[in-house]
């Protein structure tokens, strides 16, 4: 099935032009990479498939549904979570709280009826006990680690149980050994049907996690292929690794 | 769960209970206990307050959008009735309902233009609002008897003055039930959850799902249904509107500074900063009369609020309580000490 895809995707901050008639196609059901130097346009690409930012021009689809210019909460209802570069949880809300905030609900009466549905509560138990994180689920978000907290939104995104998920850095700032069990988990999730796409640094983890990996330059893509060809693309060792 | 915490909880739960049943009997007997109708008539003043620092939390609490444009939308209710009872004769309180209805219709197209811009900008368009209305009430006169004021006929012209604020006591007691009882509601539900979402994180909660943009709306509208039925009613137990005092920035303020004293995470917050304002403010009145002081002190106590007690008064006055209780460590440091562990394999494991 095909998954996310762009055509002639761009964006423009004033005169900067951040994704520029970027069109990409990202692989169904597998880990997919999303890499190029700091400010290759990666994040505003991510707002503008998410629709947190409006692109200028061009056009989003997922599974051949049009999504360009579709609220945020729309597009996260056909299936596509993201987090955020800056790691975001609600700081003042419950570990339990936060995740419950995920749960889809349509209509008045379901809207009105009580946040701490019981099966919705054992659903999210489930994600914080996968995540290792289950013990921290009367704590106040803000004063779990960084660590933490990188788990904790990692468990909102999927309590919505998105069929796509987009991560943004999800190893920055966090030790090698969480970095581990972030990368087990994302394994994990997709040897559970789950797509991934990832904007990440780390180039160990990106090569030992990935199945297909776009390369960003200048807010466009310059290559893309499995990680055995990237790694000695010509363009890519240029433009991104500096060789 | 262990079965200790669960007996604590019950034990809150009736303790709770009781204290809201001691406060509702304290409040319905207040009209019996006051010694004179201009006591009591402060008691209704205090009443309205907490009914309108309820429905501005709704909004302003829930969602943490600032309005100070609420007072607009008190005006509406207030004139809407009077005008919909001297110009189009409809009895008194079939007028407050219609009135009511007809700004939660306009709060529709309201909302949907102010709630679209964040923080400051919301702040400034909520009170264009407020200014906008006052001029046009106030030079409407042929309509709206401008500054000369509009006299609203009394709902009850048998009662004698004590026996009429007894009954609005009453009625305002019972419109802040209701207001309480919607909060506590929504406080409870997905609705609200995803409005607390906002506040605490409006892209984060639309990324996860919440229509965030519905979400205020439909909230807006309820506060604004409230508030108008608290201007409506005010219309109907005071008898003469002025734009001056219907259609003021300093309401909006007013309804601020009690929803933030009290704090608007607790469904009594609110309520509870209006008692300590409200009566402030008669207080002050009674003392000095009708000069500026009080717009200092109301000035001054926002700007202390906003600074050391940013969650009111209730959270400053338990976690000034906690500091005498035998110490908890902070979650903090405690999973700074299990976190190697829990990477390591698994908390469980
Ligand atoms: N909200 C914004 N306003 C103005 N410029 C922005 C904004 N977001 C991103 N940019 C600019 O767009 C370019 C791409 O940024 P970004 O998408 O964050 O790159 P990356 O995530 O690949 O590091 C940068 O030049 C950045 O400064
Ligand atoms: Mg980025």
């Amino acid at each position: 099935m095909r998954s996310l895809e762009t055509v002639e995707l761009t964006k423009s901050f004033g005169g900067v032009t951040a994704v520029d008639a970027a069109t990409v196609a990202f692989q169904d059901g597998k880990v997919n990479a999303l890499i190029g130097p700091n400010g290759s346009g990666k994040t505003t690409f991510f707002n503008c498939v998410t629709g947190m930012i409006r692109p200028d021009s061009g056009r989003a689809s997922y599974r051949g549904q049009d999504i360009t210019g579709k609220a945020p909460h729309r597009i996260t209802r056909a299936g596509i979570g993201r987090s955020f570069q800056l790691c975001r949880v609600f700081p003042r809300m419950t570990v339990l709280d936060n995740l419950l905030v995920a749960v889809r609900a349509g209509g008045l009466k379901a809207q009105l009826t009580s946040a701490r549905d019981r099966a919705e509560i054992a659903r999210a138990r489930g994600w914080l006990e996968r995540m290792g994180i289950d013990h921290l689920e009367r704590a106040e978000a803000r004063n779990l680690s960084w660590g933490q907290q990188k788990l904790l939104e990692l468990a909102g995104v999927m309590m919505g149980d998105p069929e796509t998920i987009l991560l943004d850095e999800p190893a920055g700032g966090v030790n090698p050994a969480l970095l581990e069990r972030i990368a087990g988990l994302v394994r994990q999730l997709n040897q559970e049907g789950r797509t991934f796409v990832i904007v990440e640094h780390n180039m160990d983890l990106v090569m030992g996690l990935s199945d297909h990996i776009v390369v960003f330059d200048r807010g466009r893509p310059i290559a893309e292929g499995p990680p055995s060809a990237i790694k000695s693309d010509p363009r890519v060792l240029e433009a991104y690794l500096g060789v | 769960m262990p079965s200790g915490s669960e007996a604590t909880r019950r034990a809150g739960g009736v303790l709770r209970l009781a204290a809201l049943l001691a406060g509702a009997g304290l409040l319905l007997s207040f009209p019996a206990l006051a010694p004179n109708p201009y006591i009591l008539s402060a008691g209704i003043t205090v009443l309205n307050y907490a009914v309108l620092s309820t429905a501005w939390s709704l909004v302003g609490g829930f969602t943490g959008y600032i309005s100070l444009g609420h007072g607009a939308l008190l005006g509406l209710g207030a004139y809407g009735t009077g005008l919909l009872i001297t110009k189009a004769g409809l009895p008194s309180f079939v007028a407050l309902a219609a009135a009511a209805a007809i700004v939660a219709l306009l709060a529709v197209p309201v909302g949907f233009a102010a709630l679209r811009v964040r923080g400051a900008s919301f702040v400034i368009v909520s009170i264009a609002l407020v200014l906008i209305l006052l001029l046009v009430f106030q030079s409407w006169a042929s309509f709206t008897g401008g500054s000369r004021g509009l006299v609203v006929p009394r709902p009850f012209p048998d009662l004698t003055r004590p026996e009429h604020h007894r009954v609005f006591f009453f009625l305002f007691a019972g419109l802040l039930a209701a207001a309480l009882a919607t909060w506590w509601a929504i406080d409870r539900s997905r609705f609200g959850l995803g409005l607390r979402a906002i506040r605490e994180d409006e892209d984060k909660a639309q990324a996860l799902g919440t229509p965030t943009f519905a979400f205020k709306l439909a909230v807006f509208v309820v506060s604004a249904a409230f508030t108008a039925l608290g201007g409506g009613l005010y219309a109907l137990w005071f008898g003469d509107l002025d734009p001056v005092f219907q259609f003021s920035v300093l309401t909006g303020a007013y309804m601020v500074l009690m929803a933030l004293l009290g704090g608007v995470r607790h469904l009594f917050g609110p309520l509870l900063g209006a008692l300590i304002v409200g009566w402030a403010l008669e207080w002050f009145k009674l003392q000095y009369g009708d000069t500026p002081l009080h717009l200092v002190a109301t000035g001054l106590l926002l700007g202390v609020v906003v600074m050391f007690m940013p969650d009111g008064v209730i959270p400053a006055l338990s976690g000034l309580l906690a500091r005498f209780r035998p110490g908890e460590a902070s979650i903090r440091e405690v999973t700074a000490a299990e976190l190697p562990a829990s990477q390591a394999r698994g908390p469980r494991a």
